[in-house]
């Protein structure tokens, strides 16, 4: 280990410097009056959070937390996401005064450092969480605003790809012999790994029908533009009728080409049992977020109602989004000592008209070429440069 | 139509793969020039190849400068990137492998396993219980046993020559080794017509190949 220079910060950790800082109090103010208007409340929870009741039940693998001690000796984690935290609030608190809850969040979020770059352990996440619906139109409601939200955002080329987890649990079991079987298939697809989803297929021994059917499913179900194309894989269930009341929702709010089925769509967490979507957009090697149906973590909380909502990462949102042009005017009030009331009077005068005026002692060096007008404030007049 | 990064290992493989394209019916020219040049533009299929070493192919998928790419399994399996692995293309066929000097029992106390793939074979290890420790080695990794340095290796077997020349035998096999079509998720999604139509089309030449 070399030792640790002035200028340096721990693997991961980034600075967010003024033109990113604006870039992101805009991207905020606009999220939040977008998400204001549809009856979304705000809300802030602690960074560090118990190991055991957060870090514990939170989707992020142990492997990827941040964590600490505190001075009894329990475990604490630096919060990896911000769902698991809003459903401790709203489990312990929020439900009882009111159903369903509608809530909304910007919050840095952290995971364990990395040594390759490219992965901050610290960034900035926001999102929605509906609790307290568990019905197909809550799932509508998230999937659409979080496409009408990039859209208000002008981000210009992305997709919002939906699958189920149900429906993925019922086409595994439904073609395989058994419990571990169809286990092993949905961890392969867990991994995006194709190939060995077929070569599994393969090794299984299963009747010709069902592996047929399974390989046929493979080759099929990771792009599926039209739901009607999943039926012949799919005994008649809810599931199903979910997705298509869903697919006819989406339809209906005229989003229709944002959307494309994947029903090979899997998490590693076994309470995502309903649907579940991921958010892609150009300009970015890496998915802008996700979303889904998460009942099962509330049942972890004592809790039993519905919960689906989305989260995306500012900081892969920033890539994508074009640079803002808005070039606001800054002025530099230049005064000397004989001056410095009359200057005092005018920077005020700027700022009263929304102008960002900087008062600036004129004995003291500045680089001009950083304000867009300099006003030297004489004896006499006020002299424009 | 959109620009198509194909990230290809520089060599052999590179060839095969080049000739598996043009089979599959896309329009390249029959001879490239393989001089140094790291980025070759095929302006008629709109498709850009970056050529790169084997074991940085996945990274350049998974960060998303490069559309799809091809792989080897054994890199696939060492680095574990969060990339689509799509199509087995069968070529550079090969296995892992674990050897080392004939009958020779690992050490009971700190059994040494000298490889190029620790995350691989800790793991193996680990899978069947086995507690060792890794040497990490970057090439002729068939010496380590031979001179004392590790009870085991972990490695490539294609032809098993190598082994064999060097007095070693192979102890256990660990997994099946060939080059695979693996895809960055963004571009899976939002390239999905044309990279769907090049597995298609990939896949029909394989198996039109085989039977």
């Amino acid at each position: 280990m070399s030792s640790i220079k002035m200028f340096e910060k721990p693997v991961g950790m980034r600075d967010t410097l003024p033109k990113i800082f604006d870039k992101t109090e805009q991207l905020r103010q606009q999220t939040r009056e977008f998400l204001r208007v549809r009856g979304y409340d705000f809300i802030k929870t602690p960074s560090v959070e118990y190991y055991d009741t957060v870090g514990k039940a939170s989707a992020i693998q142990d492997a990827l937390l941040f964590k600490l001690f505190d001075n009894q000796g329990n475990t604490l984690v630096l919060r990896p996401e911000m769902t698991t935290p809003i459903v401790r609030v709203a489990s312990s608190k929020l439900l009882k005064e009111q159903t369903p809850l509608r809530l909304g969040y910007f919050s840095n979020v952290f995971r364990a450092q990395e040594v390759e770059g490219g992965r901050p352990a610290e960034f900035e996440q926001m999102g929605i969480e509906l609790i307290g619906d568990e019905t197909v139109y809550a799932d509508a409601e998230v999937v659409a605003t979080v496409i009408e939200l990039l859209q208000a955002l002008h981000v210009q080329d992305f997709k919002v790809t939906i699958g189920h987890a149900g429906i993925l649990q019922c086409v595994l079991s439904d073609y395989t012999e058994s419990a571990i079987e169809a286990n092993a298939l949905r961890n392969l697809l867990v991994k995006r790994n194709y190939v060995g989803f077929e070569e599994a297929v393969a090794s299984f021994d299963l009747p010709k029908a069902k592996s047929d059917a399974l390989m046929q499913f493979i080759g099929e179900a990771t792009n599926i533009e039209k739901i009607k194309d999943i039926e012949k894989y799919v005994r008649k269930n809810e599931a199903l009728q979910y997705m298509q009341k869903l697919d006819e929702l989406l339809a209906d709010a005229g989003l229709a080409d944002y959307i494309d089925f994947d029903f090979t769509l899997s998490s590693h967490m076994n309470y995502y049992t309903g649907m579940l979507f991921e958010v892609f957009a150009s300009g970015s090697g890496f998915a802008l977020g996700n979303g889904g149906r998460y009942d099962g973590l509330l049942t972890e909380f004592g809790v039993t109602t519905g919960a689906t909502g989305f989260g995306l990462r500012v900081d892969r949102l920033l890539e994508v989004l074009p640079l803002p042009t808005v070039a606001t005017e800054r002025v530099l009030v230049q005064f000397n000592e004989a001056t410095f009331t009359k200057a005092l009077q005018l920077a005020n005068e700027l700022r009263e008209q929304g102008v960002s005026a900087t008062l600036h002692n004129a004995d003291v060096p500045v680089n001009e070429a950083n304000y867009s007008r300099v006003i030297h404030v004489t004896k006499g007049a006020i002299g424009n440069e | 139509m959109s620009e198509l990064t194909i990230a290809m290992p520089k060599g052999r493989i590179f060839e095969e793969a080049y000739q598996m394209l043009i089979e599959a019916g896309f329009n390249l020219p029959a001879e490239v020039e393989m001089s140094r040049k790291l980025m070759i533009e095929i302006p008629e299929e709109n498709i850009r190849f970056i050529l790169a070493k084997p074991m940085d192919v996945p990274t350049y998928v998974e960060h998303g400068v490069a559309d799809i790419g091809i792989a080897g399994k054994d890199v696939l399996l060492e680095q574990e990137r969060e990339v689509h692995e799509l199509l087995d293309l069968k070529i550079s066929a090969c296995y892992l492998a674990s050897a080392g000097l004939p009958n020779t029992v690992m050490d009971e106390i700190a059994p040494r396993i000298a490889t190029k793939y620790p995350h691989i074979a800790t793991k193996y290890y680990k899978g069947i219980g086995e507690q060792v420790e890794i040497i990490e080695l970057n090439g002729s990794i068939e010496l380590a046993p031979m001179i004392g340095l590790a009870d085991r290796i972990v490695d490539i077997v294609s032809t098993g020559r190598t082994l064999k020349e060097n007095g070693l035998v192979e102890y256990e096999h660990i997994a099946d080794i060939s080059s695979r079509l693996i895809a960055n998720p963004v571009s899976y999604r939002m390239k999905s017509a044309r990279i769907l139509d090049l597995a298609k089309r990939l896949k029909q030449t394989i198996e039109g190949g085989v039977q």
